[in-house]
Order: structure tokens, then C-alpha cells, then sequence
């Protein structure tokens, strides 16, 4: 497209399909704020609102005692269980600093494979709750496919065999076993919990290609009081 | 069963018949050692055989709080069994260790798990979930524990960690199985043969390594998809932020807080010069983790007393700086399977024999190993292989080395002068000299092993690393015994329990101290099992006032899982009951009053002490005034030891000819079984 051409076209970016959007990049300057504005519009002409929160995590803080975990399992489902966890830590207690570890939180993706392949909008977006990408159990026919739409491993989307619907990470939007109010004006059972810090809410949306938008340094100056790197 | 799986796993390895034994028939004795010493009265009915007699049965116990969110309590599990390590009797005996191992039992539907008999074969227990096998091992006979747990990781998933694994359609885990293994030490029937999980985490003392071996059983492994049910989860997220919020470290402002028993300010305890880079690593649900993994791999999950190991022959070598071979020895101790206190004492002992010109190549005692590599890696592996494969004069070691001086014809002349340090049971000596720190001592010899229970360690550690450091201790003596005798329920507000002056430390105040102890680690740390390393909190450096958690937090944590209504209190008076139950077992096994002594040297040679071990420092009342006072340069008189264990097993209502327990005691305990079993066996204190 030539540059005369842009000038012409009023871009919308409340209404603008990803594939135009791709091929405006690099042509036309997007100011600061306007990616939480856009509103996608998929090929089936549905809107997906980007979420208005997110978590960020730093693997070389984490001290793997899967409190995330297990505080996630219990303000969601009442219940102490890793596989109903809604954020995943893996480690492997052979391997070295800092490969031993990874943290797989949900990334409330901007362009959601799962919310686009739910068949009844079960994983959608819900509006109400600042647009967390999130499970409406009663619509859910546990169909699967958002668990393998996920493109991260492990999938973020998960199976929940006692209810045989799927799951995800809501930012505690909807925690019945918490007092404290959460979702993204309010807090996060991992990041209470995490006992270093090591889990941070953000509501700014995270760079989407690669890890670095998502897995940051936490760390700080204190870090070096307890002996360890900071950097 | 609010916090419990509701089964625990019987294996009987003779026959290989796997059954179940259902939780709610031992419900009354909680968790962990409580449930372990109740089965082990029920199924073992002769209590006195060897601890390598099939009829033995080791019980590997989960709590109620394992699995679950509370803060330095979700992650220990439990073994008891007759041991093999102390002598001269065998006792019946506990060990513990954190990591995942009983988090991931609970997932898979168990409480616990009961192993009985001697598989015919090498043999490994494969759990996932509800479905159990008995496994053939020989492949991972003879492998190191590393190894060992890394083949079994590939078995259960040949497709790796990292994403996924599924057990079965519907039931998934990101996690890798938690195991728990034996490695060569154990397999050639070490006394000193430890059980490993993971990379660090070591159930230690009692020989339990050498027991599994004796029974041909290699390792357990466990993957659980499964749920445990919290009574108020509201309540226990409140808790575990409460506490952590209040009492546990602030990142902004790092001090000693929650736990400061070192009066460090760092939670990681190793005594090693630290790596270049590393992580803090934690077990399951700790609110403050002690361990690391390191950016070489090294010295992954190792604590405490196995980073002592070999720093400082490393140091020595090396003209003061330490290398590598600090960290490799470490692990060279978990890989082989092997007792780091034995271990380390052991080469103390060795060392100074070969000073002597006693032991060494050519020597009276014979022994390859080359003293001239003492501090390279070389060495320790040539060390511990001579234990790991009863190789030389490490079938000697292997026997653990109050054993091996028997063997030698030194055990009287070592024990006299203290070089063999091995004060309590024939166990080596924790490093909290009974002449100093009598708590410690006196637990361990009216028990059956180095207690291990740091409760009363702080005593020690805040004042002496204060004036060692030059400075003023705080808070002063006499407000630190005030706020500690307060949590001292049910013998509360007597300071006097903490004053270990030397005319007061035969007293009937310090037997109510030991009295304690015993029954808040019976209970609280070793049925519930919180953990040692951060509980009981009596002093937080954070908290106006010092006032730890303890008293508070035990119960409201235990309550909100489970939804039961024990106070602290009735935690005590549980913890009575399973030291009772103990000690009747220790009676059937031929415990006599005049057994309860310790080493010749405890009450001859004056404590001297080590290194800042040398400025020994506890609070005492001398001359009408509270003050830290310094302990060294004291040994035990055996006479007025007698007469506290007078005084003890009086407090206790034990029989104080023989230290049974009485009738009465045991019948207002509900222990009337008991008291019928050891009247039969003309065992019943009169």
C-alpha cells in the first residue's frame, strides 16, 4: 500500500481485522494506548476486546513451593489439588539455575486461540469483568478444543475431570472461596500469595511475540540482600 | 475427611499383596507419627526384632495439612520402623523429610503407606493414583538415587516433563512423580543408608536406606491427580496470609523474621560459601524456602548439616578458599544414599585416628583412603564408596562408626576421651553438646535418637551469635524467657524451665522443659507435621514485643483444614499420649532405666566446644539475675542425673526404677491396650 493510500483511508481501529492490521504495522504509527482500544474483528465478525489485565512472572525468583498453585486450586474450587491449578510451575530438582523452573501462567492473549475456537462460546471474553478470557461452565460441553488450541506448553486451558468442563485463569474474577474481591480492579490469589513476589499483575498488555513481555525481572535491590543476582 | 485421602496404602512385599487400611480407624492419632506408631503397635507383634527382620515394617506417614496451603506444614512426611543404627537396642525410631513426597501421596488418594516383609527381588512401588504396582527393579538396583528417581521419571512419562502427562484421559499433571529411594548405601544394608527424594531431601537418621534394602524394595514413586478437601478454605487462605503477612520475611526490609532460629537474616541455611548464582528453593507450600539450586547443578536442595559436610576440608586444602569440591561431596552423600551425620562425625573420627597413627595404609587399622587428598573431591568418593559398597574398612564404617570402634577394640578408650563423638544411643552427636545445651541432650537419651528438634535452639544461636558479633543480645535474657515460658502451656509462666545455669539444669523446671518438647514434637511437628526448620516460632525479630506464632497458628491452621476444633492444648495432651505409646514400645523392646546414659565422656570431660561453639551462650539465673551465661568448660554429673531422670519420669508418671510407664498413667491416656500388653510381658511400670 502506498503511503498516499494510507493518508486517504480513515483507519477505525475500533473495528479493524487483524490481517489489515498486520499490513498497517510498520506503515502507520500507532500511538501509545490505542492496542488497548482495538477491537478485533475476527473473520466470523466477532469482537475480542484485549483483556484489561495480566500476570507477569519472574522464573528466576520463584522458589518453587507452588503456593500460586495451590492458593489457585483453593480460593477457585475449595479444594487442594495441582491439576485443578489454573497457573502451572514445573521444576526439575536435577537440573540447573535457571533451566530448573518454568512458570506457566495464562497470558489472557490478545488474539485468543481458545476463545476463537470455542464451538458455544462457552471460553469467551467476558466484558463485564474486563475482559478476562474466561470459562462459562454452563455452556461448556467439554468439547476439549480450547485445551488443544492452546499454544503454549503446558496448555493453559485445562480439564476438569470432577466437573467435565474446561477451566482457566479468570484473574480471580470469579474466586467463590476468597473474602478479598478479585478480577482486574482487584487482586490475584498467586500474586497475595506468592511469598517472594514473584508473580505481578499488570494492566498494561504485554509485548505478544516471545517471552519477554511475560516473563520479567522482580527482583530488585532487595535480591542482592539475600545473596543472589539481580540482573 | 476434611484433609485426609481417607486410605492408606498396605504393602506386603513377601507375598506382594497390596491392600488398604482405612484412615478413620486411626483417626484419633491425627497424622504422621501419631497414625505410624498406632499401626506399628497393631502389626508388628514382636517389637523385638531387628530392624532387619522381615516382620519390621517401615510407615511412610502424610498429615492432614500435607498437600495444602499452610505455610511450612504441607510438605514433610513421616517414617518410623525399628531402626538399626542405634545400639545397643534397636529402637524403634522416627525420621523425617520434606520436598513433595507426602503432597503427592495425598493427590493420589493416600494418607499413607505401610510397608511389611522382604520382596525376593529388587522391586520398586509404582503409585498413580488409585492404580499401585509392585515393580520389578532390577534394572535400577545399583543405580545412585539421582539416577534412580530420573529412570523412573522416564518411565512414567516417556514423553518428558513439560508439558501434560497424562495418567488417563480425564486426569492430568504438569508435575514429575515425587520419589523416595534407596541408593547403593541402602541396597548393601548400610546402618547409615538414608532414604532420598529429589535431589536433597533426606529421611537421615535410623537406617531406614539400609532396612528398604534389606527388604529388596528400591524406590517408591508417586504421581496424583486428585483432591484434598479443606473444611474452610476461606479460613486458610486468611490464615496463610495472615501469618505470612505478619510474621513471615519483608522483602523491603530483610531481617530474621519467620524462621530466625540461626538468627540469620537470610532463610537459606548452608554453611557452604555460596554459589555464584543461584535460586532460593522451597518445599511444597513453605512460606519461606531453605534450600537452592545453583546455576552448576551442584549442591541442588541440599541444607543444613549436609553443606558442612566437607567445606571445611575443601577450605583447608585449598589454602582457605573453597572450591567445587565442598558442593560435589554434598551430593555424593545424597547420590549414594548416605547419613551426612554419620558421615561427617565419622570422618572427624577417622582423621583424628589417623592423627594418632592408628588408622591409615599400613596402620593397625588398615585403611586405603590417602589423607594427603583430604579436601578434593577424590577423596570423599573414595570415603563414602568404602561406606556405599562395604568395601575395606568401609564395611566397618557401614555399620555406622560407634559400631565400627567396637569393631576396632576402641569404643570404651573413644568414648572416655569424646574423640569418637557419639554421645546418645551410639548415635553421632547432633552438634548441641548435651553437657551445654541440656534440652537437647536429655531429649535424646530419655528418646531413641538425636531429637533433631531445633525448638530451643534460638537460645543458643541469638545471644551467642550477638556476642560474637560483638554486640549487645536482644532481646535480654530475662524478656526472652518471658515470652517463651507463656507459650509453654500447660506448664506456662515459669521461666525457670529456661535457666540452664548449672544448678538449674537437674531440675524438676528443666525436666517440665524436656517434658514439653517431647510432647509438642510428638504432636505438633511430627503427627501434624509442621516443620522443624520453621516451627514453633516463640521469637520474630519483626514483631514489637518479639511474640512469635506459636500457640496461635499451630491450631488455627490445623483447624481450618480440617475442620476440628483441637487447641493448642489438646495438641499438647495428644502429643503426651503418642510419646506414652512410644515409650511402651521402647519398654517391650527391653528399655531399663539404667540403659538411659550417655557417653563416658558427657560426664567426665568438660565441654570445650569449637570454633564459636567455644562462646556457648544460653540464658540463665545466676545469683538472683537473669543473663546470657556462657556454658562451656561444664560436663554432666552423672549422679545428679540420675536424679533429674528421677524427676523426669516422676513429671511423667513413669515408673522411676525403670522408666515404664504406669498403669494409671497410661489409662487416663485411653492407653489401656497398652497397659494390658506390657502387663502381660511383665513390662508395667509399678
Amino acid at each position: 500500500m502506498s503511503h498516499q493510500e494510507n493518508k486517504k483511508e480513515k483507519i477505525d481501529f475500533k473495528r479493524i481485522s487483524r490481517r489489515k492490521f498486520l499490513k498497517l504495522t510498520g506503515t502507520v504509527a500507532i500511538g501509545a494506548g490505542v492496542l488497548s482500544e482495538i477491537v478485533w474483528l475476527d473473520d466470523a465478525i466477532a469482537a475480542i476486546p484485549a483483556s484489561k489485565g495480566y500476570l507477569l512472572v519472574d522464573t528466576k525468583k520463584c522458589q518453587g513451593c507452588l503456593s500460586c498453585m495451590l492458593a489457585c486450586s483453593l480460593v477457585h474450587e475449595g479444594k487442594e489439588n495441582l491439576s485443578l491449578s489454573r497457573i502451572q510451575v514445573l521444576q526439575n530438582s536435577f537440573a540447573k539455575f535457571p533451566d530448573d523452573l518454568t512458570m506457566a501462567q495464562c497470558r489472557q492473549c490478545v488474539e485468543p486461540p481458545c476463545v476463537e475456537v470455542c464451538p458455544q462460546k462457552a471460553l469467551h471474553v467476558d466484558t463485564k469483568k474486563g475482559n478476562v478470557r474466561t470459562v462459562d461452565v454452563k455452556k461448556c460441553i467439554g468439547c476439549k478444543a480450547c485445551i488443544q488450541a492452546c499454544p503454549f506448553e503446558p496448555g493453559r486451558a485445562l480439564w476438569n475431570p470432577d466437573k467435565k468442563s474446561a477451566m482457566k485463569c479468570d484473574l480471580c474474577s470469579d474466586a467463590p472461596f476468597w473474602i478479598q474481591k478479585g478480577g482486574v480492579k482487584g487482586k490475584q490469589a498467586c500474586v497475595e500469595v506468592c511469598p517472594l513476589n514473584a508473580i505481578q499483575f499488570t494492566k498494561k498488555i504485554p509485548e505478544q511475540k516471545g517471552d519477554t513481555g511475560y516473563k520479567v525481572n522482580l527482583r530488585g535491590e532487595s535480591w542482592k540482600k539475600l545473596g543472589y543476582p539481580k540482573d | 475427611m476434611n484433609g485426609y485421602a481417607g486410605k492408606i496404602l498396605r504393602i506386603d512385599l513377601t507375598d506382594r499383596r497390596i491392600s488398604t487400611l482405612y484412615t478413620k480407624d486411626y483417626e484419633q492419632w491425627v497424622g504422621g507419627h501419631g497414625m505410624g506408631s498406632a499401626i506399628f503397635w497393631d502389626l508388628v507383634k514382636d517389637k523385638a526384632v531387628s530392624g532387619f527382620d522381615p516382620r519390621n515394617i517401615v510407615t511412610i506417614m502424610t498429615s492432614p495439612l500435607s498437600g495444602t496451603l499452610v505455610p511450612g506444614a504441607s510438605s514433610r512426611t513421616e517414617v518410623q520402623g525399628i531402626g538399626v543404627q542405634s545400639s545397643p537396642i534397636e529402637w524403634f525410631t522416627r525420621s523425617n523429610f520434606g520436598g513433595r513426597f507426602s503432597a503427592m501421596l495425598k493427590y493420589a488418594g493416600w494418607d499413607g503407606i505401610v510397608i511389611e516383609g522382604k520382596a525376593d527381588k529388587p522391586v520398586w512401588v509404582d503409585i498413580r493414583n488409585e492404580d499401585v504396582k509392585i515393580r520389578d527393579a532390577r534394572h535400577l538396583w545399583g543405580l545412585d538415587t539421582w539416577k534412580t528417581q530420573e529412570e523412573i521419571w522416564r518411565d512414567v512419562s516417556g514423553r518428558g516433563y513439560g508439558s501434560w502427562v497424562e495418567l488417563d484421559p480425564e486426569r492430568r499433571s504438569t508435575q514429575r512423580p515425587a520419589v523416595l529411594t534407596i541408593g547403593p548405601a541402602g541396597e548393601n544394608l548400610s546402618r547409615t543408608g538414608c532414604l532420598i527424594h529429589d535431589a536433597g531431601n533426606a529421611s537421615g537418621q535410623g537406617g531406614f536406606g539400609g532396612i528398604w534394602g534389606s527388604k529388596k524394595l528400591k524406590a517408591i514413586s508417586v504421581i496424583g491427580t486428585g483432591s484434598i478437601a479443606i473444611a474452610d478454605p476461606k479460613g486458610l487462605m486468611e490464615a496463610r496470609l495472615w501469618a505470612q503477612g505478619k510474621y513471615s520475611m519483608d522483602l523491603k526490609n530483610i531481617d530474621a523474621s519467620w524462621f530466625a532460629r540461626f538468627g540469620r537474616k537470610r532463610p537459606q541455611i548452608t554453611f557452604w560459601d555460596p554459589h555464584e548464582s543461584a535460586r532460593l528453593q522451597a518445599c511444597i507450600g513453605c512460606h519461606l524456602g531453605c534450600k537452592e539450586r545453583s546455576d552448576t547443578g551442584y549442591g541442588n536442595e541440599s541444607t543444613c548439616e549436609e553443606t558442612a559436610f566437607y567445606a571445611g576440608y575443601d577450605k583447608a586444602k585449598h589454602g582457605g578458599k573453597q572450591t567445587s569440591a565442598a558442593y560435589i561431596a554434598t551430593d555424593l552423600l545424597q547420590k549414594y544414599g548416605i547419613n551426612s551425620y554419620e558421615a561427617t562425625r565419622g570422618l572427624t573420627y577417622i582423621r583424628a585416628l589417623q592423627r594418632m597413627g592408628v588408622l591409615g595404609r599400613g596402620k593397625r587399622l588398615e585403611c586405603d583412603l590417602d589423607f594427603r587428598k583430604l579436601g578434593e573431591v577424590e577423596f570423599a568418593d573414595h570415603y563414602l564408596k568404602l561406606i556405599a559398597y562395604r568395601q575395606g574398612m568401609g564395611d566397618d564404617f557401614a555399620e555406622g562408626f560407634f559400631r565400627a570402634a567396637k569393631r576396632w577394640g576402641r569404643l570404651e578408650e573413644d568414648l572416655k576421651t569424646g574423640v569418637l563423638h557419639y554421645s546418645y544411643w551410639g548415635l553421632p552427636e547432633h552438634g548441641y553438646d548435651p553437657r551445654a545445651e541440656v534440652e537437647w541432650g536429655y531429649g535424646s537419651i530419655l528418646g531413641d535418637r538425636d531429637i533433631n528438634e531445633h525448638d530451643f535452639n534460638f537460645l543458643f544461636w541469638w545471644p551467642s551469635g550477638a556476642v560474637w558479633a560483638n554486640k549487645t543480645p536482644k532481646p535480654p535474657a530475662e524478656e526472652v524467657v518471658k515470652i517463651v515460658a507463656e507459650k509453654l502451656v500447660p506448664y506456662e509462666k515459669n521461666p525457670l524451665m529456661l535457666d540452664f545455669s548449672t544448678d538449674n539444669i537437674y531440675s524438676e523446671h528443666m525436666a517440665k522443659l524436656v517434658a514439653w518438647h517431647r510432647h509438642y514434637t510428638r504432636f505438633w511437628k511430627q503427627s501434624v507435621l509442621y516443620c522443624d526448620h520453621r516451627w514453633p516460632e516463640f521469637i520474630n525479630s519483626k514483631i514489637p514485643g518479639y511474640k512469635g506464632l506459636t500457640g496461635e497458628g499451630e491450631p488455627r491452621f490445623f483447624n481450618a483444614v480440617t475442620g476440628k476444633k483441637f487447641s493448642f492444648l489438646d495438641g499438647m495432651e495428644m502429643g503426651r499420649k503418642i510419646w506414652n505409646l512410644d515409650n511402651a514400645i521402647w519398654t517391650l523392646q527391653g528399655r531399663q532405666r539404667d540403659m538411659v546414659h550417655f557417653s563416658d565422656y558427657i560426664y567426665h570431660v568438660p565441654f570445650a566446644g569449637s570454633g564459636n561453639y567455644a562462646m556457648y551462650y544460653l540464658p540463665g539465673k545466676e545469683k538472683g539475675r537473669w543473663d546470657y551465661i556462657r556454658v562451656n568448660g561444664r560436663h554432666l554429673d552423672k549422679a545428679k542425673f540420675e536424679e533429674f531422670k528421677t524427676r523426669f519420669y516422676n513429671l511423667e508418671g513413669w515408673d522411676s526404677r525403670t522408666g515404664w510407664p504406669k498403669k494409671g498413667t497410661l489409662e487416663s491416656l485411653g492407653l489401656k491396650f497398652v497397659a494390658d500388653e506390657l502387663e502381660k510381658n511383665k513390662k508395667l511400670g509399678a
